[in-house]
């Protein structure tokens, strides 16, 4: 179904390519804006203060409450922003990643947008490499007795890390 | 996406993954391998790959034991925490996966008490690998020896007996030509105390009885003489990277001061009929184990190889190199130190055989 997914959001992708195209080079920062827009709409749900958004998303407090009154932002961003969050969570994490440029904001943004959960599993194949640990981009994974654990809080299931596992140790369930 | 780079130098390789979290280095050093080929046994992404260590060992070309294929190495360190003579170490951020407790390792260790150890030399000699070096102060020859002596310079005639058969060289002289100012031979001679042993040779040879002298040893006994002055001093260093913990030191000590534990227990196998006696297996063998006899007495004909197995670390580099296969080696027990993760431990074990 994933793979299924993806095409979909090949599609759209293209479509968004063209929106950057025709709006030329400050479109990144747009959607980038958009992002932002929406995570502080969750975060001021989940029943953070603007203070503590601006914080986190490191904005001025100003532009937090100017985004979340609609100000200073195109919704055409938002669209392509929620289109974006709604990629399979491979293709969200990635292109959110190129976008902010920054490891710390794509992954507040990631979880924060992530609406489906996931259980991570490793077996005891696993020979702690730590490849799955460098590869995540959303720091989910530390390793502990010679042996992987991902914080399933983070996980986005993007499935990365169970791509470059060398020995299949990985088993990613989920994505409700 | 995090990449492997791979340096090589000389015959050394090393693989590193850097990752913003975390730096990664697996380095090799061909001068400890021993060409066992256990890291190509544990790998378990098969990217080792054991060389022609036969060809590379005897015709000393210039390859790397062992090659390392970057693209498949993931950098676990199994083939660190393996390798009996440690060439491959894994590197966390810097520190070795071999003072990490959680990563287990070979329990193996060779030391030698200087307590115990008289400093004779006998495992320096004996070591394979020339991994030993013993640093020792002899006694003062002096302070062994008392007694007096004195040359009466009136009546020597310079004639130099004395100096030719002193056993010490303690007696000195001034050797030159004679003038008609000087019509002499030697304008001096003098004994050098230090190197005096008062065995009195001097004494009796002298044609001219121009030598008083008197060992104290022998008229009077040793109770001058402190037995402190008769201690050597010593040390002894092992180079950790180049000891196999074959054992040879331990068996050829003489006091018990050498203390040797391997990390495998195992079997080794000739099959004398299939054997060609090429000598493969005994330019490679780390720990002298193999060798060819020698006939004691003309007409005897002896084995075509001869195995000393207490010195054997079943490493299996003979099994290797041998053309066909006749030498077999098990490894009944690997002995390393806890670990929690079941997949370390098990391929650990695999490599019984």
């Amino acid at each position: 179904m994933l793979f299924g997914m993806c095409l979909l959001e090949i599609y759209i992708l293209k479509i968004n390519v063209s929106v950057i195209n025709t709006h030329g080079v400050q479109m990144p920062k747009h959607i980038v804006s958009g992002l932002k827009y929406l995570t502080a709409v969750e975060l001021i749900r989940d029943g953070l203060s603007q203070k503590e958004v601006a914080e986190i998303l490191e904005m001025d407090r100003s532009t937090v409450s100017h985004y979340l009154n609609g100000r200073n932002l195109s919704w055409n961003s938002i669209e392509v922003a929620e289109i974006i969050t709604k990629f399979c969570p491979k293709d969200f994490l990635t292109l959110t990643y190129a976008l902010l440029d920054n490891s710390e904001k794509t992954r507040i943004i990631v979880k924060t947008c992530s609406k489906k959960e996931f259980q991570a599993e490793i077996e005891e194949s696993c020979i702690g490499c730590g490849l799955c640990a460098d590869t995540c981009l959303m720091n989910a994974i530390v390793l502990d007795d010679l042996k992987a654990h991902i914080d399933s809080n983070w996980c986005n299931g993007c499935l990365m890390c169970r791509d470059v596992c060398p020995t299949n140790s990985i088993k990613i369930f989920g994505g409700k | 996406m995090v990449a492997n780079t791979k340096e090589v130098k000389d015959k050394d390789i090393c693989v590193l993954r850097i990752s913003p979290e975390e730096k990664r280095e697996l380095s090799f050093k061909d001068e400890q391998c021993i060409g066992c080929g256990i890291c190509e046994k544990i790998c378990p992404v098969e990217a080792i790959e054991l060389g022609d260590i036969g060809a590379i060992e005897r015709t000393g070309v210039d390859e790397s034991k062992i090659s390392v294929d970057e693209e498949k190495c993931v950098l676990c360190g199994m083939c660190s925490s393996a390798c009996p003579v440690d060439a491959l170490e894994l590197k966390l951020d810097e520190k070795s996966i071999k003072d990490m407790e959680e990563y287990p390792k070979l329990i193996k260790t060779a030391e030698i008490s200087d307590e115990e150890c008289i400093f004779c030399k006998a495992c320096e000699t004996a070591c394979p690998r020339e991994a030993i070096t013993i640093a020792r102060v002899l006694p003062d020859r002096s302070k062994l020896v008392t007694g007096e002596i004195e040359i009466d310079k009136d009546t020597c005639i310079n004639c130099g007996v004395c100096e030719e058969m002193c056993p010490a060289d303690a007696i000195e002289m001034e050797h030159h030509e004679p003038t008609s100012s000087d019509p002499t031979v030697s304008s001096d001679i003098s004994v050098n105390k230090d190197k005096c042993v008062y065995c009195l040779i001097c004494k009796k040879a002298c044609p001219v009885d121009a030598i008083k002298a008197v060992c104290r040893s022998c008229s009077y006994g040793e109770y001058d003489l402190k037995p402190e002055d008769s201690e050597i001093k010593g040390s002894s260093f092992i180079d950790e990277d180049a000891c196999v913990n074959c054992g040879w030191c331990e068996e050829i000590c003489p006091v018990d001061a050498a203390k040797v534990k391997k990390a495998f227990e195992g079997e080794l196998d000739i099959d004398l009929e299939k054997c060609e006696a090429c000598g493969a297996c005994v330019d490679i063998c780390p720990c002298n184990v193999l060798s060819f006899p020698e006939s004691t007495k003309p007409g005897e004909i002896v084995e075509k190889l001869k195995k000393d197995e207490t010195f054997c670390i079943y490493c299996g580099a003979c099994e290797n190199v041998c053309p066909v296969e006749a030498i077999g080696v098990k490894r009944t027990d690997v002995d390393f130190t806890p670990t929690k993760s079941k997949s370390w431990k098990k391929q650990l074990e695999s490599l019984k055989t």
